[in-house]
């Protein structure tokens, strides 16, 4: 019974050690604020979905298993390490035990003790996830089932499987680094496996597969799960787990095994390869005593400090840095870099860029190198503090005449020296990268900056923090522990409230770095920040010099005494330096951030806009004039960042009574200097903190009079913000613009007419949080708002004249919408000279413009009289013949299709990569840097989206600015869905049917994976508003299944009829209601249970191929039979479904071998339940199935076809 | 050169061993012997010395140096050799000889390298100074701990237990080192192998359970020991009556006998035979306990 005695010893010793149940303490603890924060978190995001989820309390499973990595980590290692580190190892293997026993006994008895730990966590949810923990309305109600069966089919297998793992490495390699590594690589490979299918869909088995976590079957299962689904299914325990996990038990098994096998118990010393180098004994028996040959006199002035710091800093950084796991480490991290490196140089589509150092070295201080970095940090840090005592020659060391504090400095620099090493690795990694995808232009200087300017400052004050904490734990695996629980707080802290950079150590207000801008405004906060934590590092490393552990005393009271003792000037000093920084940072950035830029926490800024409305709703439809003329005189001043815009409106009252108020929103992020009317009047309100500003004509603007407004507004920047600083005016691309329906509200910069129903607080749960009633996101399609004889012209868009004079920088082109009527330069104009551009649109726009200005390059040619613009970044000439052809392409074909095309030009112009967007304006398109200028395209492979961008863009020429949508539900319907589709009509003309399936494959993946993750109820397409999943998913999912079904030409028809009807600028503008109404003029009438299916409704199918039989009919022809099921399904908003009668005339393909034609594709009824359906073709079937392009939305789309097995038939 | 003063010296650790009570002692230039079995406290006072660990009260000082308080000023003239220490097993001997060279304060690489040498060939480590540490048996890696107490000549040494577990030729070796360094500095030698001290020492003192039971030179212990050490082979059943009735200070085995040596003024009777005594008999009489008060008392007015 030699095992279970070794297992009641290790259980007993451990829970007899206070480490073993502060660990504990800790590991719940942490375990079960990440899991609450978590899941209430999405709760909250997601409006309906409970808190208690079964899918959230399984999320939150595999959360707890990744942090349980950390203590499997630590308890095994030490499970696996104990006997030789205590030197212990030989009386055990001089013990009649034999090696199984002996592992097994260890494995089992650390297992048993983790699992008392992992087992407690969903015990404490169960009682923490109810009142008044969690808030009433977020929960469903209890089920225990629902805590049990996670930690059943999830956690506690993970910990045997990890455990395993961790022990095996432990004992294999006797040494605590590749333990802990080990269960980084499980952790990041977990995360890796979930990100990297997203991409590469064809790998989804094999990474569920190979998860240990259970992590990626997990969001496999969920994956197109409504949040009724998830408030309600149970894990579903499916096959992919269920293999996983067999897979996963297997191997522990074989793990085990293995690691039985190839252990020996001995003592380490002579299992190592060093068997005793042969030593030469010289030494005769007597020694002549020889005095030193002459008297040396130690010196220990300052000067002898230096060489003392160095020879520390430099053996220690020396020993950890020429190891073997130090070369592991590096080549890890190079694969690490080469693996994933190409793979995340891709804009936010994962369409690949071409490696520029400024992804190559955004990629290596991004999230996965960082994090390594950081956990690095934290395990070198141990080494280093923990360096003598572990190998015995702590008293040696201790008892030499070095002060505290060069020791304690020279170890963070020894620190630092190996974490420019590691940064280094990352470099070559980088540039090997970029070498491998053919591209040589290095930019070393940039690489520096970024890898050891900015990203190295960030690792030293987590060195600082990772020291102090060593230092003052003063056990390296609690230490470990410690220092990981500090920056995953750091990583959460928005979590808990904590949003100030101020108040989270080593955060900052972040930066982005861009060929075109550098790095902007971004840096100079951010180096204030690095100083502000530099003074509280020195801090830390004075408290830790003070903390030093120097000999044998341990206590608390000693080393609180020592730490007196040792306080003398030189600390004194030092801490009053740190004050100094901290206090000085400190006080600069707050008076930067809270009183010049006016620091407001989210919740704040909420609730700015909540008061705006409750102030200022009332307004919301009081007649207002409409404004039809902008004329602006902007002075840009790149290198200040300054911007001022004089210009007048003319307003116009459209309503048929007259108006004698008026409101405006002056946007509070600028100063508005003036604001006056060419008549008499007075301000009612004017309320500068939210923008209000109510303003009384003397004598009232009769109907159909038009009246002119001036103003002055200035934009410039106070101070810097706490985070995201103002990019919209940089040294050089500048880029902001003025769009009522904008995404970023601080960049409509001059007065709005009328009360803002935009600044309004959207999503339901914030609302409730600031006391305001629901709110409908936009005006109902059916509502009052569209009657044309009512006063209320909210719901109206308002068409503009336009026309400005923007002075800039004399070698900077400023951009706006029109036709360019002059540009000159003024050299006497500010100190450099000043160069002038007149731009004046010719024709009536929708008000929304944009205005750049930037050192650009310029690429121009004509096509039809049309002149085609592109403004891009000199150096960023990989696409521009792309973009060109592709516009050219856009304009053939829709003027071809559509209608005519209203501008004499159209303009492309970059800006800088703050935002990764693509956005349309009248004859002009902003085109971020890192969209589309900088892809990778291949198009034998991908979509080019490139193209695709520029496509849509240019077709919103046609569908938002011709065909203007009404400001009510559905209005996305009418602009981004056609411009959508369009766009996919010019991909065709290019590259054909193929690249369209590609783009649609993806569009239906996403379609169902983000209505699984939204936050807010699903609505049919018709009735879309901001609801961006349907509008660009299932968008060109819905109108490609219609071209399909009705044709090309019809639908084209009715879109022709649509711009033919609502084209010219002003009412009646169109709804979606219109579309929906020329599309049924388009359908044939058998069709129009579809048009219902696809637009006015969600509706989802299961088709399936359940069988099929081929028989030879003759002449080589074949009777195809197939056995085909269906079902169809209605939806509600939180995707709770329910089964409608089908009869629909689907699609059934009989295909022969892979690239030739269909033998047979024809449309049949299709009723819901099981039906066989029989067919002749000429020729050999290879697959044969239902719905074959997969025109119908349906979550298993993979069983629409089956292969024919004809030999069997036979 | 100064005298090592050491007054009312006391520790007691958290589980309540009295490690160090009221320990004084004045330790001249030379080799002191601190002698003591197991668990005495020698380690423990070694360590304060070397400014390891804190005292709970008393002082000590070296010449004019408070040892207590200027830490960093008694180190730049400390060696020290614990009796338990590891040496990172990657590194050479000349490597990390010389780590220690740059702590110690010899900052002029031409002296350093002089240094090393010197200290390496003194404890006959030259010949393996580019083999890593972790090769080393333990006889070399004492010697080495020893070449790393010996940088820069310190005038205080402190040597605890050095010649545990070293055999008989590597334990030579050793002393003679030794005995080169006490011919300058302070030495303290801990051991509880009495033959280290007779060899070695020109003074030393007894130690258990925290007390000083003797302080002395171990030539004048033994002459006063002089016709007061007698012994008598007993066979087992008799070994517990004599016990009774004498002070037995030890029984030994020789070639299978007992001998039993009695401390006693005058011979304690029939069969007992005078024996000529040595430091042994001084150590095991102290421990006796008898015989504590007589020469602590002389250790005392002595100083």
């Amino acid at each position: 019974m030699n095992f279970l005695e070794i297992v009641r010893f290790e259980i007993d010793y451990r829970l007899r050690r206070p480490y073993t149940w502060i660990l504990g303490a800790v590991f719940v603890g942490m375990a079960c604020l990440l899991a609450m924060k978590v899941m209430v978190g999405e709760a909250e995001r997601a409006g309906d979905l409970h808190a208690n989820a079964p899918s959230l309390v399984g999320m939150a499973a595999v959360l707890v298993s990744m942090l349980g990595l950390v203590i499997s980590a630590a308890l095994f290692s030490e499970a696996a390490l104990r006997d030789d580190d205590t030197r212990m190892s030989s009386l055990f293997a001089t013990s009649p035990i034999t090696k199984t026993e002996y592992l097994a006994g260890r494995f089992v008895g650390t297992l048993l003790v983790n699992a008392l730990f992992v087992s407690v966590v969903p015990i404490m949810l169960m009682l923490l996830m109810r009142p008044p923990f969690v808030k009433e309305e977020l929960l469903g109600p209890f089920r225990a089932a629902t805590y049990v069966q996670p930690a059943i089919a999830l956690l506690l297998p993970s910990v045997l499987f990890t455990g395993a793992l961790l022990f095996a490495v432990g004992v294999l390699t006797r040494r605590t680094l590749a333990v802990f590594a080990t269960a980084a690589f499980v952790f990041l490979g977990g995360m890796m496996a979930e990100e990297y299918i997203e991409g590469e869909r064809g790998l989804a088995p094999l990474a569920t597969l190979i998860d240990p976590l259970g992590f990626v079957a997990l969001s496999e299962n969920w994956e197109f799960w409504t949040t009724h689904e998830k408030n309600t299914r149970p894990l579903d325990v499916d096959a992919s787990l269920l293999w996983n996990r067999l897979l996963w038990t297997v191997l522990t098994g074989a793990i085990l095994l293995f690691t039985r096998w190839r252990f020996r118990m001995t003592v380490p010393s002579q299992r190592r390869k060093g068997r005793l180098e042969d030593q030469k004994e010289v030494s005769p028996a007597h020694v002549s005593p020889r005095p030193s040959s002459r008297l040396f006199r130690a010196s220990f002035n300052g000067r002898a400090r230096i060489p003392q710091f160095v020879s520390i800093a430099g053996d220690s950084a020396r020993e950890l840095v020429f190891s073997r796991d130090f070369a592991v480490i590096a080549v890890l991290m190079a694969i690490m870099v080469l693996s994933f490196g190409s793979e995340s140089i891709s804009d936010d589509f994962r369409t690949p860029l071409w490696p520029l150092t400024q992804f190559v070295a955004g990629f290596l201080v991004s999230f996965l190198p960082a994090l390594t970095m950081a956990l690095l940090t934290t395990f070198y840090a141990g080494e280093l503090v923990h360096r003598e005592r572990s190998v015995g020659l702590a008293d040696i060391a201790d008892a030499s005449p070095v002060p505290d504090w060069i020791i304690y400095t020279g170890k963070v620099a020894a620190l630092g020296l190996v974490l420019v090493t590691l940064q280094a690795v990352l470099m070559a990694s980088g540039l090997v990268v970029q070498v491998t995808s053919g591209h040589f232009d290095f930019e070393i200087a940039l690489y520096l900056r970024i890898l050891f300017g900015l990203k190295l400052t960030s690792y030293l004050l987590l060195a600082a923090l990772a020291m102090l904490v060593h230092v003052v734990v003063d056990n390296k695996y609690l230490g470990h522990v410690v220092v990981v629980i500090c920056h995953l707080f750091t990583m959460f802290a928005t979590r808990f409230g904590l949003h100030h950079n101020l108040l989270v150590y080593g955060r900052d207000s972040g930066w982005t770095y861009s060929d075109i801008s550098q790095f902007g405004p971004f840096l100079r906060p951010v180096l204030w920040f690095k100083l502000y934590w530099g003074g509280w590092a020195l801090l830390f490393a004075v408290i830790a010099g003070l903390l030093w552990i120097r000999g044998r005393d341990r206590g608390v009271a000693t080393r609180l005494r020592l730490a007196r003792q040792r306080f003398g000037r030189r600390a004194a000093f030092a801490t009053a330096l740190a004050a100094l920084i901290v206090i000085g940072a400190g006080g600069f950035i707050f008076y930067n951030t809270n009183v010049l830029a006016g620091y407001r926490t989210p919740f704040e800024a909420e609730e700015q806009s909540a008061e705006y409305e409750r102030r200022y709703g009332k307004f919301e439809n009081a007649p207002q004039p409409a404004v039809t003329g902008t004329k602006l005189h902007v002075e840009i001043d790149p290198e200040r960042r300054v911007v001022d815009v004089r210009g007048t409106y003319t307003l116009v009252n459209k309503t048929a009574a007259p108006i004698r108020t008026i409101h405006l929103f002056l946007n509070p992020e600028v100063e508005t200097r003036a604001v006056s009317f060419d008549r008499g009047s007075r301000v009612v309100i004017a309320d500068d903190t939210l923008g209000h500003r109510t303003v009384e004509l003397a004598q009232a603007l009769e109907p159909g009079r038009s009246l002119h407004m001036a103003f002055d507004v200035r934009f410039e920047p106070r101070g810097f913000p706490n985070s995201d600083p103002n990019t919209s005016v940089v040294g050089n691309g500048t880029y902001f613009d003025h769009d009522g329906g904008g995404p970023v509200n601080h960049r409509r910069w001059l007065p709005l007419v009328g009360y803002q129903t935009s600044r309004e607080l959207s999503l339901a749960q914030v609302r409730r949080e600031h006391g305001l009633p629901p709110r409908p996101l936009a005006p109902s399609v059916t509502s009052s708002v569209l009657d044309s004889s009512s006063e209320k012209t909210a719901a109206w868009p308002e068409t503009i004249t336009f026309e400005a004079v923007i002075g800039t920088s004399p070698e900077q082109t400023a951009v706006a919408p029109g036709t360019l009527l002059r540009s000159w330069n003024d050299p006497s104009a500010g100190s450099g000279g000043r160069r002038y551009f007149h731009y004046a649109t010719e024709r009536p726009v929708r008000n929304t413009f944009a205005i750049f200005s930037a050192r650009y390059a310029v690429h121009r040619e004509t096509w039809n009289g049309v002149v085609i613009e592109l403004f891009y970044h000199p150096t960023h000439t990989f696409n521009v013949e792309r973009f060109a052809k592709a516009v050219r392409a856009s304009l053939e074909y829709y003027t071809k299709n559509f209608g005519p095309y209203p501008h004499r030009q159209i303009r492309v112009a970059a800006f800088p990569r703050y935002a990764n967007l693509a956005h349309a304006y009248p004859g002009m398109i902003a085109q971020a840097e890192a969209t589309g200028w900088l892809t990778k395209v291949d198009e034998r492979r991908e979509v080019d989206l490139a193209s695709m961008t520029v496509a849509r863009e240019v077709a919103q020429q046609w569908w938002g600015f011709q065909v203007i949508p009404a400001a009510v539900e559905g209005a996305p319907a009418v602009s981004e869905v056609l411009a959508q589709y369009s766009a996919l009509l010019v991909i065709e003309e290019l590259y054909g049917m193929d690249m369209v399936r590609r783009f649609l494959w993806n569009r239906r993946v996403e379609y169902l994976t983000q209505r699984s993750k939204a936050n807010h109820p699903e609505v049919p397409l018709l009735d879309v508003t901001n609801h961006a999943n349907v509008i660009d998913n299932k968008g060109p999912l819905v109108m490609y299944a219609l071209r399909q079904y009705v044709g090309a030409e019809p639908l084209n028809a009715a879109l022709r009829r649509l711009v033919a009807t609502h084209g010219s600028a002003g009412p009646p503008f169109a709804t979606s209601r219109d579309l929906y109404r020329e599309l049924q003029g388009a359908t044939p009438p058998e069709y129009h249970y579809l048009l219902k299916d696809l637009l006015e409704t969600i509706t989802l199918w299961n088709l399936r191929t359940t069988a099929i039989a081929a028989e030879p009919a003759g002449n080589g022809a074949w009777r195809v039979t197939l056995d085909v099921e269906a079902q169809k399904f209605r939806a509600g908003g939180s995707g709770k479904e329910t089964e409608v009668p089908m009869n629909d005339l689907v699609d059934v393909g009989v295909f022969g071998d892979a690239s030739a034609e269909p033998l047979y594709l024809q449309k049949h009824r299709i009723r819901s339940g099981r039906q066989r359906i029989s067919v002749v073709v000429n020729g050999t079937p290879a697959r044969a199935g239902v719905d074959p392009h997969q025109l119908l939305i349906d979550r298993n789309w993979s069983d629409n076809l089956r292969p024919v097995i004809v030999e069997q038939l036979r | 050169m100064p005298d090592l003063r050491i007054r009312d010296l006391s520790k007691t650790y958290p589980n309540g061993v009295h490690a160090l009570q009221r320990i004084n002692l004045t330790i001249p230039p030379g080799m002191y012997g601190l002698l003591g079995p197991n668990g005495a406290g020698k380690s423990t006072l070694m360590r304060t010395i070397a400014t390891l660990q804190e005292p709970d009260e008393g002082e000590i000082h070296l010449g004019s140096l408070d040892v207590l308080r200027q830490k960093d000023e008694v180190r730049k003239t400390l060696g020290y050799l614990p009796q338990e220490f590891g040496v990172y097993p990657k590194t050479t001997a000349e490597r990390l000889l010389n780590h220690f060279a740059v702590l110690r304060g010899i900052t002029r690489r031409g002296e350093r390298r002089d240094v090393v040498e010197s200290l390496l060939r003194q404890t006959n480590l030259w010949d393996v100074r580019k083999q890593k540490l972790g090769g080393f048996s333990g006889g070399m890696r004492q010697r080495f701990g020893v070449a790393i107490a010996m940088i820069g000549n310190p005038r205080l040494l402190i040597v605890d237990e050095p010649t545990a577990g070293l055999d008989p030729a590597e334990r030579v070796r050793f002393l003679n080192l030794l005995a080169e360094l006490g011919e300058q500095s302070v030495v303290i030698l801990s051991t509880h192998i009495v033959e280290d001290v007779s060899e070695l020492c020109t003074r030393m003192a007894i130690i258990d359970r925290g007390r000083i039971l003797l302080e002395s030179e171990p030539h004048r212990a033994v002459g006063d020991l002089q016709g007061r050490i007698w012994s008598r082979v007993v066979s087992r059943d008799e070994l517990a009556a004599l016990e009774r009735e004498q002070v037995v200070i030890s029984t030994k085995l020789l070639a299978g006998r007992t001998i039993a040596h009695v401390f006693r003024d005058g011979s304690p009777g029939q069969g007992f035979e005078a024996v000529a005594p040595d430091l042994e008999d001084v150590y095991f009489s102290a421990m006796s306990g008898r015989y504590a008060g007589h020469y602590g008392a002389a250790a005392t007015a002595q100083s």
